[in-house]
């Protein structure tokens, strides 16, 4: 697939519920072969606009296409959708479940067969494939689920919140899936409200907040636009010059080390002096990008 | 359509490999017959005959009543009229006598109710009986019980009673013996059914199996209404529902799992059929020979063809039902509820197959048997008592059917929308405006 092919193709869409507007005009462009972040807090309107991609709703106004084309049930059956709501036939056993979500997409035969146990084998599930899914614990059926969303090999796979409620060995084990499946040319929408998680895996990003874009790039290019300007500091003493406003805007504290945000035209050399001079042992000063979410907070004040 | 298929697929396969159709497709016919034979079981139960005095001021009433009350029950079916068909049947096991003349001698009436009310406390007797010397031309008699709710004996003592005067009556009026046999010989009614031709038919046994084809109908239809209902709210409750439809359309995807269920429904119709002709086959002849007559009724064969039909359109219509009140819930419990009005309509549809197969082209029977949700019942009846035109026939299937895709177009819609609001149940208003905007 070409570098500059798009796979999804948003023009001024607008959907309301009632009196509530769930997305404004909004236009998005996702790019074939890349990982697209549609990000913002709960609420913001992004299962609105996934469910708007998939044919789920349609748009008040505003048109979508997809692969070039609109929307149809034939174009369904490449998308492959992890929803933030999700389910499976409790009393259904797990190899009959996925086969069925793969009719549904109408893939069928044998080939499903082999496919299915590649896949749990890949999750590490296969001992589990003739159980009943009431019988896996909840983490398990995540990963059931993640396989329906990619079992008939969609060209582009949407997921929504994926690594909610995974812990830390099975959110990695699906981001690895997550990028080879970019690396063999797949088109990937991932939705989520956490920036730490999404700063990982994105090429470009959308950003959403009250219903409306924020911001739509390239990753890489925000966070250069941004510049180096912010500082993380492990330090004891010297509390007092980080919270003077003239040299810092904004500072986070972790548990050992704190995030600050230099102020327009402040100098982090002279923070540094301030710092030494206050009398502060200084175990680590360094200049670090943004972060999605100090980059997310911005464009929002910006905004408003 | 390979979509339609693959949810008809997993409705049928999940559902007949699960426990509750196995035991469903056994227990049925089990608890059918335990209806049928529990009743017959507990009128069987002897209790100890009741120990009535009768003081008989006439002198003439006694033996008349003492034969037909302590006589056996065979004997006593073929002398009584009528009327006491009806209590033949309890009086046998519930009803037995014991009487005992009481004569009057020199004692006044009073001292021999007093003395009869003293062993009836003492729990010699259970009742008294006073016939003062009027009593065949006045027709007033006393009688004192100690369980006065009886209303079984009461009956049977007093049709009794009656069958006596009406003998002592006679002879009074010198009416011979064989007069009053002949006038008290019972009529035998045949009911025959007019087919075009002259062929008359078991009219009994039709009317057996409409009203047996109807209840298993109905019980069928409440039954698989409610998996359709369970199935369309699990889809929500689970979740599930949104996965599917990012794959499949709403229509397509209830189409299929009420097609899904049908069959499941036509399998477990069929394994009791198939149950029933091989009691027909062999049981009858086992029963027979035991001296127990079971008659299977004969019927056309083209009737099992409108049966499968109209059962059908019966299942599709009522499941549609439950599927959108399903599509308009959240919870189980919410749609218990809801589902309600739709068993009174059906409840109310089984009863009307008795108007309409008393008289079955009647105006009435027409417009019932139009009307879809009572017409699988109603049709049925009228096809088995007194078969109507045909274009009446597929007249009535189109409006079925048409009315099935109308309400399913509908529930597919609410379905859609409800599935996006998260929480609430839909309202009547905002279930039509769903229906409109999705």
């Amino acid at each position: 697939m070409a570098a500059n092919e798009i796979t999804v193709k948003l023009d001024g869409v607008t959907k309301s519920f009632g009196e509530f507007t769930a997305v404004r005009e909004l236009s998005l462009t996702v790019r074939a072969g890349r990982v697209f972040g549609l990000l913002g807090p709960n609420g913001a309107g992004k299962t609105t606009t996934i469910r708007m991609i998939v044919n789920i709703t349609a748009p008040d106004s505003g048109s979508i296409s997809l692969f070039g084309q609109k929307s149809d049930p034939k174009v369904q059956d490449r998308i492959g959708y992890l929803p933030e709501e999700r389910g499976l036939y409790r009393r259904m056993r797990v190899s009959d479940q996925l086969r069925f979500f793969a009719e549904l997409k109408n893939v069928r035969g044998k080939v499903i067969d082999s496919k299915i146990d590649e896949w749990l084998a890949r999750v590490k599930l296969s001992e589990w494939k003739n159980k009943r899914s009431m019988e896996l614990s909840k983490g398990m059926q995540q990963k059931i689920q993640f396989i329906t969303s990619v079992l008939h090999d969609p060209d582009l796979l949407i997921l929504d919140e994926p690594f909610s409620g995974l812990d830390p060995i099975n959110v990695e084990l699906l981001k690895e899936v997550v990028l080879d499946l970019r690396r063999a040319g797949k088109t990937i929408i991932f939705s989520t409200h956490q920036m730490e998680v999404a700063e990982k895996i994105c090429d470009d990003i959308c950003l959403l907040n009250r219903s409306q874009k924020v911001f739509e790039g390239s990753l890489r290019e925000i966070k250069s636009s941004f510049g180096r300007n912010s500082v993380a500091i492990r330090c004891e003493g010297g509390d007092g010059v980080l919270d003077d406003p003239a040299l810092v805007s904004k500072v986070v504290r972790h548990a050992d080390e704190a995030q600050a945000l230099l102020a327009a035209g402040a100098d982090a050399q002279i923070l540094l002096k301030r710092l030494i001079d206050s009398g502060a042992v200084i175990g680590k000063f360094e200049m670090v990008e943004p972060s999605l979410n100090d980059i997310f907070i911005t464009k929002v004040t910006e905004a408003a | 359509m390979k979509k339609f298929l693959a949810v008809v697929k997993r409705e049928y396969i999940q559902r007949v490999r699960s426990k509750m159709f196995i035991l469903s497709t056994i227990l049925l016919p089990a608890a059918l017959s335990l209806f049928g034979i529990v009743p017959a079981i507990i009128f069987s139960i002897q209790t100890p005959p009741l120990r009535v005095a009768v003081l008989d001021q006439t002198g003439k009433m006694y033996g008349e009543l003492k034969e037909s009350l302590e006589g056996d029950s065979s004997d006593r079916n073929t002398q009584s009229d009528n009327t006491n068909q009806l209590s033949g049947l309890p009086r046998r096991g519930l009803g037995a006598f014991k009487l005992e003349e009481v004569h009057a001698g020199n004692q006044s009436l009073d001292d021999i109710r007093a003395n009869l009310d003293q062993r009836m406390r003492a729990r010699e007797l259970e009742g008294f009986l006073i016939l003062p010397p009027d009593f065949i031309s006045n027709g007033k008699a006393e009688f004192f019980n100690r369980n006065p709710g009886d209303i079984v004996s009461l009956g049977a003592l007093q049709s009794a009673l009656n069958r006596a005067t009406r003998e002592q009556r006679l002879i009074d009026a010198k009416v011979d013996n064989k007069t009053r046999q002949e006038l008290f010989r019972p009529v035998s009614l045949e009911a025959a059914r007019v087919n075009g031709g002259s062929q008359a038919r078991d009219a009994n046994a039709s009317f057996a199996l409409v009203f047996g084809v109807g209840f298993v109908m109905y019980l069928s239809i409440l039954m698989y209404g409610q998996i359709i209902l369970g199935a369309v709210i699990e889809e929500k409750e689970t979740r599930i529902a949104e996965i599917l439809f990012s794959s499949i359309k709403p229509f397509t995807l209830m189409m299929g799992k009420l097609v899904g269920v049908s069959f499941v429904a036509l399998t477990q119709l069929a394994i009791w059929g198939l149950a029933f002709s091989v009691f027909a086959l062999f049981g009858v002849g086992v029963l027979a020979s035991r001296g127990i007559t079971a008659r299977i009724p004969g019927v056309p064969l083209s009737h099992y063809f409108f049966f499968a039909l109209f059962f059908l359109l019966g299942y599709f219509i009522y499941a549609t039902l439950y599927a959108l009140v399903g599509s308009m819930v959240t919870t189980a419990q919410e749609g218990g509820q809801l589902a309600i009005p739709i068993i009174l309509i059906l409840a109310v549809s089984f009863y009307l197959f008795l108007p309409v197969s008393r008289s079955p082209d009647s105006p009435l029977a027409f417009w019932v048997s139009m009307f879809p949700f009572s017409a699988p019942v109603a049709m049925l009846v009228r096809i088995v008592t007194q078969t109507p035109p045909l274009w009446q026939i597929a007249l009535s299937l189109v409006i079925g059917f048409g009315t099935v895709l109308v309400i399913m177009y509908a529930a597919s819609r609410i379905y859609r929308v409800g599935m996006l609001m998260y929480g609430k149940r839909a309202s009547i208003p905002e279930a039509i405006r769903w229906a409109r905007q999705a």
